[in-house]
């Protein structure tokens, strides 16, 4: 493995939480289109969803999106202004602390959610 | 002290893939990496095969993958890698042929394809086409380039990608691109424009970390990305 630092990190990362969202795009797609078919199996599909694994596997999706959104913000910077490269390793370090002050609340209204019910 | 040297060897007429091999060597704090493959080479087996020039930090022969980072050898220091077990590998992305020795034809072809040489299609004026140390400012740092492929090769589009020019190429469209005196920017176009070109950088960093010349190789290309963007070129 090449020993990169802050930067390669924030790569592999955005492209792996990229790569995983388009996947569920698609499983999500899939799933409201199955409402063509009727209520019946709409319903049926929905219903099998209740289980906590889905609820978990949502919970990681939502994970990957809030750090694909904040590193995508800083690659807006790094590509848009002339000061936002030479700050790439802070805005790295800025998108984490975010991503906790974000992340607890969501993460504690999902679980929250998944386990106990209620919207 | 005692370090040990491990290094990714691959004969071509003998092995089917690269295998690792380990030296005991004596070396001085003070002693290059360059200095312990010279030892091997010289003290213990003659087979194997690296390129060196300079030795100074200059020519950009030797630049290998050092501890799992790209470092020209004879610019790293037994001393600054902490460590008494030292790993050295050929840089990714380019085909060995032997030991630590990469074809650096297809870096070479990405260098050419972006035109490296000024480019007026002016009269020249009778004397030398002036420019003001501020113009010759913004096009400094590219001129630090050694061609030592050490970005290139750290770059994991790079290894993947098979079009990418790679950083250096660009880096070193920068400096032409930048330059007061040159009118070449249409011309270079076709090369960095297209799907190999500047675009397929994601920043990664690993250019920037891997220069051993301090070149901010990403902060270049993305003033050349802006430069295609925003139809300075």
């Amino acid at each position: 493995m090449y020993r990169g630092r802050e930067g390669q990190w924030a790569f592999y990362l955005h492209r792996i939480s990229g790569i995983a969202i388009i996947l569920f795009l698609a499983l999500h797609v899939t799933e409201i289109s199955s409402s063509m078919f009727g209520p019946k199996w709409f319903n049926a599909l929905l219903k099998f969803e209740e289980n906590p694994i889905f609820g978990l596997g949502l919970v990681g999706v939502a994970a990957l999106v809030l750090y694909h959104a904040l590193n995508g913000l800083r690659i807006i910077l790094m590509d848009f202004t002339s000061w936002g490269v030479k700050l790439q390793r802070q805005l790295w370090y800025a998108v984490w602390v975010v991503y906790v002050i974000l992340g607890f609340p969501m993460l504690f209204i999902m679980l929250k959610h998944v386990f106990v019910g209620g919207a | 002290m005692q370090v040990t040297l491990k290094i990714l060897r691959y004969n071509p007429e003998k092995d089917a893939r690269p295998h690792w091999e380990s030296y005991r060597l004596e070396a001085e704090p003070m002693d290059r990496v360059l200095d312990l493959l010279h030892q091997v080479k010289w003290e213990q087996d003659g087979t194997l095969a690296f390129r060196k020039s300079c030795g100074h930090g200059i020519c950009g022969s030797d630049a290998m993958m050092i501890n799992g980072v790209n470092r020209l050898a004879c610019k790293t220091l037994v001393k600054d890698l902490g460590t008494d077990v030292i790993t050295v590998e050929p840089i990714r992305g380019l085909p060995v042929e032997k030991d630590l020795v990469v074809d650096m034809e297809p870096f070479f072809d990405a260098y050419r394809a972006v035109k490296p040489w000024l480019i007026n299609d002016q009269p020249p004026p009778e004397r030398e086409r002036l420019q003001s140390p501020e113009e010759r400012a913004v096009f400094d740092e590219g001129t630090k380039c050694i061609l030592c492929a050490a970005c290139t090769t750290s770059c994991p589009v790079f290894w993947v990608n098979g079009t990418y020019l790679g950083p250096s190429a660009i880096v070193q469209a920068h400096r032409f691109i930048f330059d007061s005196r040159d009118r070449g920017a249409a011309e270079r176009f076709p090369a960095l424009g297209s799907t190999g070109g500047g675009w397929r950088c994601r920043t990664a960093y690993n250019c920037t970390e891997a220069c051993p010349r301090e070149i901010p190789v990403t902060q270049l290309i993305e003033e050349v990305k802006r430069a295609i963007m925003f139809g300075q070129m």
